[in-house]
C-alpha cells in the first residue's frame, strides 16, 4: 500500500489548467522527486496536497484518509509537512524558535495553561526546545540556533525551514526546491540530510531543479509539463525517456552536474 | 412624494462627496495595496485652503484651483516624505505611517488656521432652485457638476493618456510595470497627488454648505472608505456607485427613521460590508482593476 | 555576562521603583499622572500583544476602554453592585466586544481589520454619546465611587496608584507568561508569515481571536479603573484620538516586547502632562504645549515606523546582543 495516493488531481486558475489530471503514488520510506520546467504545476500540486489550495477535482489519500478539503493545519496534524519555494520563516524569531513553532502541530496545552504557567505548559516548552535543538543538530546547523531568522543566510533559511517542517512530526515531508540558494557544500550536506530523514522513517517528496541532486537521491521521479504528467519512473529510465528529453532538456535545461 | 425627492437630492449631494473621497482611496489602494488613512485629511485641506486662498483676496475660481493644486502638492510631498522611505512597500507599515501622517496633517491645519469653523461663499449666489417641487440649493448643483467633471476627467486620464495607462499597468502588477519601463515609484507619488486633488475638490465643493474645519478629516475618511468598500475598492465606477448609494442610505435613514442615526449608517455599512462581503457589492473577485 | 545580570535585575528594579514611588512622590497631582500612566500601560500591554506580537492594528481600543468604563460605572452607580463585580463585568463586556469584532475580522487582512476597528470605535463613540439613558450622553456620567475591595475603599492618591499598578503588574505577568511560551511564538509567527504559521500547525484563527479578546479585556479593565480614579466619564474621552494615542505608545514601544511598550506608555503619558509637570510654566507656554500634544503622537508613529520599526525595544533587543548569543 502506498502512503500517498494522488488521483486525477486537476486545478485551474481562470482559463489556465495548472495541474491537469495528475495521478501518482508515493511509497512509504522512499524519496520521490517532482520535476518539470518552470510553470509545470509543481508548486500548485504541493499546495493542493497540503490544503493551501483546493483542487477542482481529484482526490489525495494519505495513510487511508482523504486530504482534499482539509485546512493546512489539519493536513500538518495528519502528518504531512511542507516547505515553501519562497521560504516562509518568521523573521523576528530566532532559528531555534522557528523550529519550536513547528512543534505546535504536536502540542496540546493551550492559552490558559501558558497564561497560568502551568507545569504542563512549561514541560511542553522544554520538550519543544529540546526537539528544536535535536533537529538543528540533525541537519547540522545548530550553531545558528539563537540568530534571528531575518539575519540568516539564504541557504541556512532553507535548512531551518526543513527543521521546522520536521518538528511537526511528519510521516510525509514535501520539500519545495530545498537546494535553491545552497552552495555546493551545502547541497552535499542536504543530500545526507535527506538520507537521514528517510532512514528515520519519513517519506519525502521533493520539487527540485538541481538535476544532479534529483538523480542522486530519488527512488522515483514524476515529470510534469504544462500541468500534465508526462513520465514516471526511476531516475535511470527518466533520463532516457524521449518525451522528457523533448519537453524538459530540450528547453535548455539546467542539469549542472 | 416631494419628501422622498428631497431626501434623494440630499442623498445624492452627500453621496457625490463620498464618491470623490472613495475615488481617492481606490487610486492609492491600486498603486500601493494599502489604505491611505490620511485620505480624509485631504478633504479637510481642500476646504481649509479654499477659505485661506479666498481670504487672501483671490476670486473664488482661482482660490479653488489654488486650493486643489496645493492639496495635490501636499499629497505628493506626504508620499515622498512618509510613504516612500518604507522599504519593500510593506502595506502594514504604509498604513501605520498614514495613520500618523493624518494626525500631523490635521494638527498642521489646526496650527495654521485655528480651531474655528470657517465659512466659504457659495460658488454662485442666489435662492434655491425648484425641481419637481423640491428645493435644490445652487451649491448642490455645483457639487454634482464638479463630481461629474472629476469622474469624466479621471476616466479620460486613465483611458486616453500615457500617464493613465502607466497608472493602470502599475495597479495590475507593480513588477511587470517596472519591466515595461514604468517608473512605479513615480506612479505611487502621482496616485497620492491625484487622490489628494479629488479629496480637495470634495472638501471645497461642500465647504459653502458645511463650513471648513480642521477636525472633519477622520470622519469623512471613514465615510469615504465605507463608500469605497461598499463599491468593492476595485474600480472608479464602483467607488462612485458606492458613494452615491451610501449617501442615499444615509439620507433615507435620516428622513424616515431618525436623523440621530445618520452618522451611524456609514459605520454600520462599513462593518457589515467588511464582515459579510469584503469584496463589495460591485467587486467580483476582490481583485483590483482600473 | 554583565549584560545578562543587568537584564535579570532590570525587571526587579522596575518593580521596586514602581512600588516605592508613592513614598517618594508626595505631590498628589504628580501621583495622579503616574496613576494615569498605569491605566494607559494596561491598555498598551494589550496592544503589545495584538500589535507588537501578532501584528494586527487596532484603531478602536478607546472604545473598549469606554465600554469598560461605562459598564463599571453603570454597575456600581445604577445597580449598586460591589466594585469588584463592576470591574469584572467591565472586563467581560469589553472581551465580548472584542470577540464580536474579531470573529468576522479573521477573514480580513491587516488593512481591512484596521478599518473595521476604526469603524467599530467610531460607532461606539457615537453610542456613548447618544445612549443617554445609560451613559448620560454628552453631559457625561458622574458620581462614580472610588474603587473598593469589600469594606476597604481605595480613595487616597497613593492607594489608587497602587491598585492600578497592581493590576498592571498582574497583567504584565500574565502577558509575559503568554508571550514567553507557545502562544507568544504563535502570535509572532502569525506576524512573520501566515502560510508558514499554517504549515507549522498554528491555529491561525484561534490565535487571532484569543489575542484580540485578551487585548480588549485589558482595555475594558483599564476603563473601569479610569472611571473609579476620575469619578466622571464622558464620550469625549473615548475617541479616535485616544485610540491613536494608545497605538502611538505601542508603536513607540516596539514589536515583540512588553518592556518597551510599558516604558513608552509611561513616557508618552508624562509628555501628555508635561505642562503641569514643569513647575512655574507660564500659562501661555502651557497652552502651546497642549495644542502640540497630538503632533507628538503623530510624529512618534511616523518616525518610528520609518526609521526604527522595532521601536524602543529595538534598543536592547536580541539583535543588539547577538554576538554573545551566537
Amino acid at each position: 500500500m502506498s502512503l500517498l495516493q494522488v488521483r486525477k488531481v486537476t486545478k485551474r486558475f481562470g482559463g489556465l489548467t495548472a495541474v491537469d489530471d495528475v495521478s501518482f503514488d508515493v511509497f512509504e520510506g522512499t524519496i520521490k522527486a517532482l520535476i518539470g520546467p518552470n510553470g509545470a504545476g509543481k508548486s500548485t500540486l504541493f499546495n493542493a496536497l497540503t490544503g493551501f489550495d483546493r483542487p477542482d477535482s481529484g482526490s489525495v489519500v494519505f495513510a487511508g484518509a482523504e486530504l482534499v478539503g482539509r485546512r493546512p493545519r489539519d493536513t500538518v496534524r495528519a502528518g504531512v509537512a511542507r516547505t515553501f519555494q519562497n521560504t516562509q520563516l518568521f523573521d523576528e524569531l530566532t532559528a531555534g524558535e522557528n523550529v519550536m513553532v513547528g512543534r505546535q502541530a504536536r502540542q496540546r496545552r493551550g492559552f490558559t495553561a501558558a497564561l497560568l504557567r502551568l507545569p504542563s505548559a512549561l514541560a511542553e516548552d522544554r520538550d519543544a526546545r529540546a526537539e528544536a535543538g535535536r533537529l538543528l543538530r540533525l541537519i547540522g546547523i545548530e550553531e545558528w540556533v539563537d540568530v534571528p531568522a531575518a539575519d540568516l543566510p539564504a541557504g541556512i533559511r532553507r535548512l531551518v525551514e526543513i527543521a521546522r517542517a520536521l518538528a511537526t512530526g511528519p510521516r510525509l515531508l514535501l520539500l519545495d526546491e530545498p537546494a535553491a540558494g545552497l552552495n555546493a557544500t551545502e547541497s552535499r550536506e542536504l543530500v545526507q540530510t535527506l538520507y537521514r530523514v528517510r532512514d528515520a522513517g519519513i517519506t519525502v517528496v521533493i520539487v527540485e531543479h538541481h538535476m544532479g541532486l534529483v538523480m542522486e537521491v530519488s527512488d522515483e521521479i514524476v515529470v510534469l509539463d504544462r500541468g500534465r504528467k508526462i513520465a514516471e519512473g526511476p531516475p535511470r529510465m527518466i533520463q532516457k525517456d524521449p518525451a522528457v528529453i523533448a519537453a524538459y532538456l530540450g528547453e535548455g535545461g539546467d542539469d549542472d552536474d | 412624494m416631494d419628501e422622498l425627492l428631497q431626501f434623494l437630492i440630499a442623498g445624492l449631494k452627500n453621496g457625490s462627496i463620498y464618491a470623490l473621497v472613495a475615488l481617492g482611496f481606490t487610486i492609492v489602494f491600486a498603486a500601493t495595496g494599502a489604505i491611505n488613512f490620511a485620505q480624509g485629511e485631504f478633504f479637510m485641506l481642500g476646504g481649509m485652503l479654499g477659505v485661506f486662498f479666498a481670504g487672501l483676496g483671490l476670486p473664488l475660481p482661482m482660490a479653488a484651483v489654488a486650493a486643489i493644486a496645493a492639496t495635490a502638492a501636499i499629497g505628493a510631498v506626504f508620499e515622498l516624505l512618509a510613504v516612500r522611505p518604507i522599504k519593500g512597500g510593506d502595506p502594514l507599515r504604509i498604513i501605520m505611517v498614514t495613520i500618523g501622517g493624518s494626525v500631523l496633517l490635521r494638527q498642521m491645519a489646526l496650527h495654521l488656521f485655528g480651531p474655528d469653523e470657517l465659512p466659504l461663499d457659495p460658488f454662485t449666489e442666489g435662492p434655491s432652485l425648484k425641481l419637481l417641487g423640491a428645493a435644490v440649493e445652487r451649491q448642490t448643483l455645483w457639487i454634482w457638476a464638479l463630481t461629474g467633471l472629476a469622474v469624466v476627467a479621471l476616466a479620460l486620464l486613465y483611458r486616453r493618456t500615457t500617464f493613465g495607462r502607466a497608472m493602470r499597468a502599475t495597479s495590475i502588477q507593480r513588477d511587470a510595470a517596472r519591466l515595461v519601463g514604468v517608473n512605479a515609484r513615480a506612479m505611487v507619488t502621482a496616485s497620492f497627488a491625484l487622490a489628494a486633488a479629488l479629496g480637495a475638490v470634495a472638501g471645497l465643493a461642500v465647504a459653502p454648505l458645511t463650513q471648513a474645519s480642521f477636525h472633519v478629516g477622520a470622519g469623512m475618511g471613514v465615510k469615504g472608505f465605507a463608500a469605497a468598500i461598499l463599491g468593492g475598492l476595485g474600480s472608479p465606477v464602483a467607488a462612485v456607485g458606492g458613494g452615491l448609494l451610501l449617501g442615499l442610505l444615509e439620507s433615507l435613514t435620516a428622513g424616515y427613521i431618525d436623523p440621530l442615526y445618520k452618522d451611524a449608517v456609514a459605520l454600520v455599512v462599513l462593518l457589515v460590508v467588511l464582515f459579510v462581503r469584503p469584496q463589495g457589492l460591485f467587486g467580483g473577485s476582490g481583485r483590483v482593476k482600473m | 555576562m554583565g549584560g545578562r545580570t543587568l537584564r535579570a535585575l532590570a525587571p526587579l528594579a522596575a518593580v521596586a521603583v514602581v512600588a516605592l514611588l508613592p513614598l517618594v512622590v508626595t505631590d498628589r497631582f504628580l501621583l495622579k499622572v503616574f496613576t494615569f500612566a498605569g491605566i494607559n500601560a494596561l491598555v498598551v500591554v494589550g496592544l503589545a500583544l495584538l500589535f507588537g506580537h501578532a501584528g494586527q492594528v487596532s484603531l478602536g481600543h478607546a472604545a473598549f476602554v469606554g465600554l469598560g468604563a461605562y459598564a463599571s460605572a453603570y454597575c456600581t452607580v445604577r445597580l449598586g453592585w460591589p466594585w469588584p463585580v463592576g470591574f469584572a463585568v467591565a472586563g467581560a463586556l469589553a472581551a465580548l466586544g472584542g470577540l464580536v469584532l474579531a470573529m468576522p475580522s479573521l477573514r480580513l487582512k491587516g488593512h481591512y481589520l484596521a478599518m473595521a476597528t476604526l469603524g467599530f470605535g467610531e460607532l461606539m463613540a457615537l453610542t456613548f454619546q447618544e445612549a443617554e439613558p445609560v451613559t448620560g450622553g454628552v453631559d457625561g456620567f458622574g458620581g462614580i465611587p472610588f474603587p473598593s475591595l469589600g469594606p476597604l475603599e481605595v480613595g487616597d492618591a497613593a492607594a489608587l496608584y497602587w491598585l492600578v499598578w497592581a493590576v498592571v503588574g498582574v497583567a504584565v505577568l500574565a502577558a509575559y507568561n503568554v508571550t514567553s511560551l507557545r502562544p507568544g511564538r504563535a502570535m509572532r509567527a502569525l506576524h512573520g508569515s501566515v502560510p508558514g504559521a499554517q504549515a507549522s500547525g498554528v491555529d491561525v484563527v484561534g490565535v487571532k481571536v484569543r489575542t484580540f479578546v485578551v487585548s480588549a479585556l485589558l482595555a475594558g479593565l483599564a476603563g473601569a479603573l479610569y472611571a473609579g480614579v476620575v469619578g466622571f466619564i464622558s464620550p469625549s474621552v473615548f475617541t479616535l484620538t485616544a485610540s491613536v494615542t494608545f497605538l502611538a505608545m505601542a508603536v513607540l514601544g516596539g514589536t515583540g516586547s512588553l518592556a518597551g511598550p510599558l516604558l513608552a506608555a509611561v513616557l508618552l503619558t508624562l509628555v501628555q502632562y508635561i505642562d503641569a509637570l514643569i513647575p512655574g510654566l507660564p500659562q501661555e507656554a502651557s497652552q502651546t504645549i497642549q495644542s502640540y500634544r497630538e503632533d507628538i503622537y503623530g510624529l512618534a508613529i511616523v518616525l518610528v515606523v520609518i526609521f526604527a520599526p522595532r521601536g524602543i525595544a529595538g534598543l536592547w533587543s536580541r539583535r543588539g546582543g547577538r554576538g554573545e548569543a551566537a
